[in-house]
């Protein structure tokens, strides 16, 4: 449930990973970085051209293999030292720059070395280092160390041919590690010493800052598909929420809004088909008394995140208010521009036959119209924001980025409501952080991330909530901030007699979809923020269509909502 | 003979097509007067399969919808066509606040009377023109629903108050529309069905080299090569949607080029043509490292230009 969320370096190193592979369709089982925290382009590259030339796959599979052995990280560093050296042969005639390059590499590494402090290098692999030391001081020409003969072979064998394929690397990497380090294969890894493996995933971080080279990705939990799987327990068994669930749900997120007779006319018709097992809740987060341990802890959590939001809030004020007045700005062009403009007399433009006698009489010249500078813009927005845990690493951007948007909208009169929605043990949280009436948008510092996200029906029960005299004779848009990547514990109901499906996956997102187009069926123009990683972006065009914009920082909001709520305004957009 | 049929047989269009264009010269000369309207273009569209599609469209009377994303050369097309049928060529631009006036014409007061004034698809009627229709789908639907008649089967321009003016058989609108995955729009079904669409495929690696030989016949083949594959990069990463594509500019990567034939270095003629086309400063940055792994920062022109 949790996505890996990418720190600026992240992203960049990503980035030269794939532009070497020529393909953006993976996921990164390595990054490189220098130990100050600085991408490391060449090794990138190169990783990036081992996915090119070789079945990742498969190696990943071998670098897996002995993932738990305490030598892991010294393995990873020498192998990867093998794998550069087969790549560089394959693509230098495609890439001439790699020669260059990779001298220009040499000597970051030298530079890097003599920056290090005595700790630092005190935790560097001296086995590791002298091959490095060996490898790079022969790519820039300098003088190579003295090796030891052990050392030569060693140097010699993580000299991987570029005539090998993806078998012949696998062979060499093995025999490697069998022959300098006496590795018998998966089944006789040395283990990590006890409580070993949690020290290692927690100091993941640490080591990418400090003495690794190679980075391993994927260490939280949900970054791999199996961790979903394992969340998704006791499917074919699902009997809906109960009364106690209820009670929960009532202490952590505050009553329910809506009448229990409301309530039900809504769950009538909507929780129904493959939503079946689940009911609504919505809420204006007005609190209840409570002794249950377990939600008096999520509220803690969520006032410790309000603070988090609202340290942020205050540290970013300058860029936030900056950014609302950019959008604004923007968003005031956009809609003068598209809404109709009142027509006012000119010198040219459509003739005014009723005054036209004023020409030969008064010399008026001033008898036809032309568009004037006044417009009407009768528009209200709602924003509805994935509250799920998958946003847990980025709640104060997100809550800085839908304060953003809610204030710009605010300033031009345009009504607006933004509601957060999760789901919990069966319900479909609707959080209303800042309602149509309400002027201030203070109150989506609230906003925190934990649970499920079940897009269709958030977005189907938004939809429903429509009877505030505000949306009277207005056009309204819909502009849910979403990761693109709908997940929920609670199952679809199968059809008839048929078994029950997860809630995940093309089923989630088709369900999404349709909720998407049965809104906009209803004339509500439906669009995105799309704040996820690339994988996710063909959820995005499935759910909305070519509706949506992607974020990837507050300086892009402003271009990317205006475009899109120019778009929302000129028409319905069919879905693709 | 024009210079673009030329080259059109040299990079063998269909036969067939370019027999029937020489017929259509025939048939429709350049009109007395505009040739100054006729475009003479810098550069040559390739693409056989893009060509033949146009050609065939244009000749059977349709008008042309040039559909597709930034830099797959629509304008350059639509021109080439201008040139290649010897039309005279009024290109419109459409924004947001495009009418029925700004296009067809306005009334206005001449000293003595009110008088109409005739906007560039009335003088492109008129006087047999192609009308290019740039980027068609930023203009509002209802703001384009005035062209419908002279799109369709009627042909003709209907001005209130004036006479209705039949389009010349030789005149064609030539629309371009850009789509990228966000922010832009599709036009509505009655303005489509008025075109024949022919969706514009990226350049292709041996038309960009082709593009580049044609244009510096003395650049040194391989490391044209290494241009053409950082533009594919730069293409590859834009349709990735990790940078906008302010930075995927063919014009851009060609200035860079006559900008190294001038005597700048590589690496400066890059940053001033490509990397500086976008504002977002971590853009630039991820940029840059893509034409790291692609460009030496140092290469002069004597060394991009010798052979």
């Amino acid at each position: 449930m949790i996505k890996k969320q990418y720190t600026g370096s992240a992203r960049r190193a990503r980035n030269i990973i794939w532009n070497a592979a020529g393909r953006y369709d993976f996921d990164l089982p390595f990054m490189a970085f220098f130990p100050n925290g600085k991408p490391d382009n060449y090794f990138n590259m190169a990783a990036g051209l081992v996915q090119k030339w070789l079945d990742m796959p498969r190696l990943w599979d071998f670098f897996a293999s002995y993932e738990n052995d305490r030598r892991a990280d010294e393995f990873d560093d020498l192998l990867w030292l093998g794998l550069e050296n087969c790549v560089y042969e394959k693509e230098l005639e495609e890439r001439p720059i790699l020669r260059q390059l990779r001298r220009a590499r040499g000597e970051e590494f030298f530079r890097e070395q003599q920056q290090l402090s005595r700790q630092q290098m005190e935790y560097q692999s001296m086995t590791v280092y002298t091959q490095q030391e060996y490898r790079w001081a022969r790519a820039c020409g300098r003088k190579a160390p003295l090796l030891s003969p052990r050392e030569k072979r060693m140097a010699a064998a993580l000299e991987f041919s570029g005539s090998l394929d993806t078998s012949g690397v696998l062979a060499a990497m093995e025999g490697f590690l069998r022959s300098f380090f006496r590795w018998q294969g998966p089944a006789e890894s040395v283990p990590l010493r006890p409580a070993g493996a949690l020290a290692k995933a927690l100091l993941r971080h640490e080591h990418k800052r400090r003495d690794r080279l190679l980075v391993r990705c994927g260490t939280g939990e949900g970054d791999h598909d199996k961790a979903r799987a394992q969340r998704h327990s006791g499917l074919g068994r699902f009997v809906g929420p109960t009364a106690e669930d209820e009670a929960y749900i009532r202490a952590v997120f505050g009553r329910c809004s809506l009448s229990e007779g409301e309530r039900r006319i809504l769950e009538n018709e909507l929780c129904v088909g493959r939503d079946q097992f689940c009911r609504l809740w919505v809420t204006r987060g007005e609190p209840t008394e409570t002794d249950d341990r377990d939600a008096l802890e999520v509220r803690e959590s969520a006032a410790r995140q309000r603070a988090r939001n609202e340290a942020y809030f205050a540290g970013h004020s300058a860029l936030i208010d900056h950014s609302v007045r950019a959008l604004s700005t923007r968003l005031e062009t956009v809609l003068s521009s598209y809404f109709r403009h009142l027509p006012e007399p000119s010198r040219s433009g459509r003739l005014r036959s009723e005054v036209a006698y004023r020409l030969p009489v008064l010399n008026d010249t001033r008898i036809f119209l032309r568009s004037g500078e006044e417009t009407e813009q009768p528009l209200c927005v709602d924003l509805l924001l994935d509250a799920s845990q998958s946003r847990m690493n980025s709640q104060e951007v997100l809550s800085a980025e839908s304060y953003i948007l809610a204030e710009s909208l605010r300033k031009l009169h345009i009504p607006v409501r933004v509601s957060a929605f999760r789901s919990l043990r069966g319900f479909l949280v609707l959080e209303q952080l800042k309602d149509w009436s309400q002027s201030d948008c203070k109150g989506l510092l609230r906003y925190y991330a934990g649970g499920w996200n079940r897009d269709g029906l958030a977005v189907e029960t938004l939809g429903r909530l429509n009877d505030s005299p505000v949306l009277q004779g207005r056009r309204r848009l819909l502009l849910v901030l979403t990761d693109a990547s709908p997940n929920d514990s609670t199952p679809m109901a199968g059809e008839g007699l048929g078994l029950h499906r997860e809630y995940e996956g093309q089923a989630a997102v088709t369900a999404a979809q349709e909720a998407v187009r049965a809104l906009r069926a209803s004339g509500v123009g439906v669009g995105a923020v799309f704040h996820g990683n690339t994988h996710n972006l063909p959820n995005a065009q499935q759910i909305y269509g070519h509706a949506y914009v992607r974020i990837q920082k507050a300086g892009q909001l402003s271009q990317g909502v205006s475009d899109l709520m120019l778009m929302l305004m000129r028409e319905n957009v069919p879905l693709r | 003979m024009n210079r673009i049929y030329d080259f059109l047989q040299t990079e063998g269009v269909d036969g067939g097509l370019l027999r029937a264009v020489r017929d259509f010269w025939e048939k429709y000369p350049t009109p007395a007067g505009s040739a100054a309207r006729v475009p003479d273009p810098e550069y040559y569209y390739y693409g056989n399969k893009t060509w033949e599609l146009a050609l065939a469209a244009i000749l059977a009377g349709k008008n042309l919808l040039l559909a597709g994303p930034k830099a797959t050369g629509k304008n350059v097309l639509c021109e080439n066509l201008g040139a290649l049928f010897g039309r005279p060529v009024w290109n419109v631009s459409f924004h947001i606040n495009t009418d029925a006036s700004y296009l067809i014409g306005t009334d206005t007061f001449d000293g003595q009377r009110v008088s109409f004034r005739p906007g560039p698809i009335w003088l492109c009627a008129a006087q047999g023109g192609f009308g290019i229709l740039d980027e068609v789908n930023m203009a509002k639907n209802e703001a384009l629903a005035v062209l419908h008649a002279a799109l369709d089967f009627r042909r003709s321009l209907d001005v209130p108050g004036y006479e209705k003016t039949d389009l010349r058989p030789e005149t064609r609108f030539i629309a371009t529309m850009n789509y990228g995955y966000a922010g832009t729009r599709d036009l509505n079904e009655a303005l489509t069905s008025r075109f024949a669409v022919l969706d514009m495929p990226p350049i292709t690696e041996e038309n960009l080299q082709k593009l580049i030989s044609r244009r510096y016949p003395g650049i040194n083949e391989k490391l044209r090569d290494q241009f053409v594959k950082l533009y594919s990069e730069l293409q590859r990463k834009a349709e990735s949607a990790e940078i906008s594509d302010a930075a995927l500019d063919l014009r851009g990567l060609l200035d860079a080029l006559a900008l190294m034939e001038q005597g700048l270095r590589s690496g400066d003629a890059l940053e001033m043509c490509i990397v500086n086309k976008s504002f977002d400063a971590f853009e630039r940055g991820l940029i840059r490292d893509v034409i790291a792994a692609r460009i030496p920062a140092d290469l002069t022109g004597d060394m991009v230009f010798a052979p």
